[in-house]
């Protein structure tokens, strides 16, 4: 067996760590796991970053070839902070028991709300998509703005001096081309992801304080462009510009396809900014184990236990829980007739939503359906340096995202994206970072390192810098610059 | 060989197919010899000229699939430049090179090249060499005392290639040079360099002038205003521009400086997978019909084709075709 141990949460880990290993040699010898299960298992500790995680306790991943017949590759993950004494020897025989199908209590102890998917096809991103159309009424229920929600409360994006010293570095850009006589009659900016529309205010204040001093008018050219594919964050953003109207634009658009809603504006934007938005996007995950690749496929459940409370209290009988949920999802908050009740039942329902995972073998990689931007050949140059055992974000989101906004830069243009990157493939050997729930949305660290990869090819050389503004923050900018 | 009305043409290079990149990669990992790299080569230009047959090119190119990039190529080739083979991750990235000493004059061998395109296939035919522009902007000059003296002692080896040639038969010879809208100061040495060049060459000379295609974007924006009246003083016959992409409004310039040039126009936006209609291209080819005469234009697209799909670049040149022959009925030829 391999164990491998992480420090992810920079406390004392050494009790439970032994509370594992002893529970795992008592199991074997009481023939609960196998000896040759035993030589094959990996047990992995503190494995994932977000207390909030959809994961329980001890959860067992079973591999698999892909004509679902098992293989001998099983993970068993332990989040140690939800380990209650004495409860650890039952965590691990339930996670154990849902890796062989036949076993009684298989299905019995749990409410499927989806079959094994990709995690970026799973029900949970319908959830994520209900929070950003239905914010507002989850702010009134919890009473507080989803940026509150935060570590340390506030968007790292509105920092004024990270705000000033963007504002300064476009400027120069500006001055530049203009000195070069190459600067267009109308400058583009675009924001995807806007908020509150609190960072593009203050940046858009700046920048014509800036633009007065020096005299150079530029900002009266600026065609800013706020992207969001919620309207309700659209319509909440625009306070903030107000002083601006005449410059901006408000368009829905879909984060993961900006190209889709404006490639009239292919090689012309200037400058695009998103700031917390690739760690919400749709993510897949894939394991390397001895060679191999594996799929992580994931399935949504309600722990029964759950199930029985949400029925007794929403009054909602168990065998329409499945439905009820469906409602939720489609017809929205209102579908209990008093949208006071559906926001309660949702936010309830979310809170008990777990996610169990199966790993699929990928047997035929050049067929894999990579997202946008990747491929077999490109995976396989990515992983000549990465570690041998691991787990990693394909983030395929993120990087469709990514791929299909660098063609709307202009040649001296660039993106700038404030996120929590993953920079290179060694931190995953500390850690797995996500998903996690951050009030009723998700997020995932952004695998940076394979966004880098990918943007070689498509003829940009992509930065990290860490965001120094704040102390203790774990963003950090990523910026494009582009390619010779 | 006589051409008809509006003859068609690409510019260089055809469609990169992903499985040629990657052993291309494979021949710098050392996985494959170069003997298989050369006939992987060979099979890759014969179905590239091919393809241009059936699409119905009136003048081919052999697609140029031996070229990592339009630089790499010839500088490898250009005697006298020092190459830091170490300096290349990816094949389509640039070499790190340098020049130390002056260049002697010797041959690139790009004859062979041009004995394989004439081998396999009948039609009227062009080759198509990177600039000395171009090429001394990617070299780091450690010699001359300065980038007009370099590039003029390339022009010098390039001159005795292409006469080499057209001993050879070719005909038609297409000069690429897209640094020149990346750096509109450098014009004058560049038609220096440029007549040096082509000084004594008996053939067709084009210039190939765009907005940059590296990695299918543009490098750099503007208008070809910063052309005229310098590039009056090239001694070549033919301009290859992009019209498709950036619109018709340079058109123009050809009216307000009277020249004698012929005009390649860029009727296919090369940096796009959507595919023209052929309506489309005649449109576009109706615009420059308004500028110049139909006996002075060729039909081309943008740029290279190197960075779109296969199927892409076939569906773009059979529509390309398609729309000229539409124009060339308006005309009655």
């Amino acid at each position: 067996m391999i164990l491998k141990l992480n420090h992810l949460q920079g406390k004392s880990a050494a009790a439970g760590a032994q509370d594992v290993i002893g529970t795992v040699y008592s199991l074997l010898e009481e023939g609960q796991i196998e000896k040759s299960q035993f030589a094959r298992l990996q047990v992995e500790l503190d494995w994932i970053q977000y207390k909030q995680n959809f994961r329980d306790v001890v959860i067992a991943t079973q591999g698999y070839n892909a004509q679902g017949q098992p293989v001998p590759i099983m993970d068993i993950h332990v989040d140690t902070r939800q380990v209650e004494p004495g409860c650890l020897r039952g965590a691990f025989l339930r996670a154990l028991a849902h890796t062989h199908r036949d076993a009684p209590q298989h299905e019995a102890d749990r409410l499927a709300l989806e079959d094994f998917q990709s995690l970026r096809t799973s029900i949970v991103w319908q959830f994520n998509r209900l929070y950003w159309s239905r914010l507002p009424d989850w702010e009134k229920a919890t009473g507080k703005g989803y940026e509150e929600a935060l570590p340390g409360g506030v968007s790292d994006g509105h920092h004024p001096q990270a705000i000033a010293d963007s504002v300064g570095d476009f400027w120069t850009l500006l001055k530049d081309m203009d000195a070069k006589n190459q600067l267009p009659p109308e400058i583009f900016l675009l924001e995807i992801g806007v908020g509150t529309g609190t960072r593009c205010g203050m940046w858009l204040n700046k920048f014509r304080e800036l633009d007065q001093q020096r005299g150079t008018n530029y900002y009266p050219k600026l065609r800013v462009l706020l992207g969001d594919y919620s309207l309700a964050t659209l319509d909440m953003s625009r306070p903030a510009v107000r002083e601006h109207a005449d410059l901006c634009s408000f368009l829905v658009l879909d984060a993961v396809n900006p190209l889709k809603t404006l490639s009239f504006l292919r090689h012309k934007v200037l400058q695009v900014h998103c700031t917390n938005v690739y760690d919400n996007l749709p993510d897949e995950e894939v394991v390397r184990r001895d060679g191999r690749l594996y799929f992580v496929q994931v399935r949504a459940y309600v722990p029964m236990e759950e199930v029985v409370r949400l029925s007794t209290e929403f009054d909602i009988p168990i065998d329409r829980m499945r439905s009820t949920v469906d409602r939720l999802l489609s017809a929205s908050v209102d579908f209990l007739g008093d949208p006071a009740r559906g926001v309660a039942f949702w936010m309830e329902i979310w809170k008990s939503v777990r996610l169990e995972e199966r790993l699929v073998l990928v047997e035929d990689l050049p067929d894999f359906p990579f997202p946008e931007g990747l491929d077999a050949s490109k995976v396989e140059d990515i992983l000549q340096n990465a570690p041998a055992d691991f787990r990693f974000h394909l983030s395929s989101g993120a990087l469709e995202s990514f791929i299909r906004t660098l063609p709307l830069l202009h040649p001296r243009g660039y993106l700038q994206v404030q996120d929590i990157f993953v920079t290179d493939l060694d931190q995953y050997r500390l850690g797995f970072y996500g998903p996690g729930k951050l009030d009723g949305s998700l997020l995932n660290w952004v695998n940076g390192a394979l966004l880098r990869e990918v943007a070689e090819r498509a003829g940009y050389d992509v930065h990290f810098a860490p965001f120094h503004y704040r102390k203790g923050a774990r963003t950090s900018v990523l910026y494009t610059t582009r390619r010779e | 060989m006589t051409l008809p009305t509006l003859p068609t043409t690409m510019v260089g290079s055809y469609a990169m197919p992903g499985w040629l990149e990657r052993l291309k990669t494979e021949y710098f990992a050392r996985r494959i010899s170069r003997h298989d790299l050369d006939e992987i080569y060979d099979a890759a230009a014969k179905a590239a000229i091919k393809d241009q047959e059936i699409a119905g090119l009136d003048i081919v190119t052999d697609g140029e699939p031996r070229r990592d990039n339009m630089v790499d190529y010839f500088l490898e080739r250009l005697p006298g430049v020092q190459i830091d083979r170490s300096s290349k991750k990816f094949y389509y990235d640039f070499y790190d090179s340098s020049v130390q000493g002056k260049l002697p004059m010797a041959s690139l061998g790009l004859v062979g090249d041009f004995s394989f395109l004439q081998t396999f296939s009948e039609r009227a035919n062009k080759i198509c060499i990177t600039g000395p522009h171009c090429l001394t902007k990617r070299i780091r000059n450690q010699f001359y005392p300065n980038e007009e003296a370099l590039a003029v002692d390339i022009a010098r080896v390039m001159n005795l290639e292409l006469k080499a040639l057209v001993k050879a038969g070719a005909r038609y010879i297409q000069i690429d040079e897209p640094y020149f809208s990346g750096f509109p100061e450098d014009l004058g040495w560049c038609v220096r360099a440029l007549n040096t060049m082509v000084d004594g060459v008996d053939a067709k000379i084009a210039v190939h002038i765009c907005y940059g295609n590296r990695y299918g974007k543009p490098s750099w924006e503007g208008s070809y205003r910063y052309l005229f009246p310098g590039i009056l003083e090239a001694k070549v016959q033919q301009l290859t521009m992009e019209f498709a992409r950036r619109g018709g409004e340079d058109l123009d310039l050809f009216k307000e400086f009277p020249n004698q040039f012929e005009l390649g126009v860029g009727v296919i936006d090369v940096k796009i997978h959507d595919v023209e209609t052929p309506e489309m291209v005649a449109e576009r080819i109706r615009k420059a019909l308004a500028v110049l005469p139909p006996e002075r234009i060729f039909i081309l697209p943008d740029c290279g084709l190197f960075h779109l799909p296969r199927d892409i670049a076939f569906a773009k040149l059979k529509a390309m075709v398609e729309g000229t022959r539409i124009v060339r009925k308006d005309l009655g030829k």
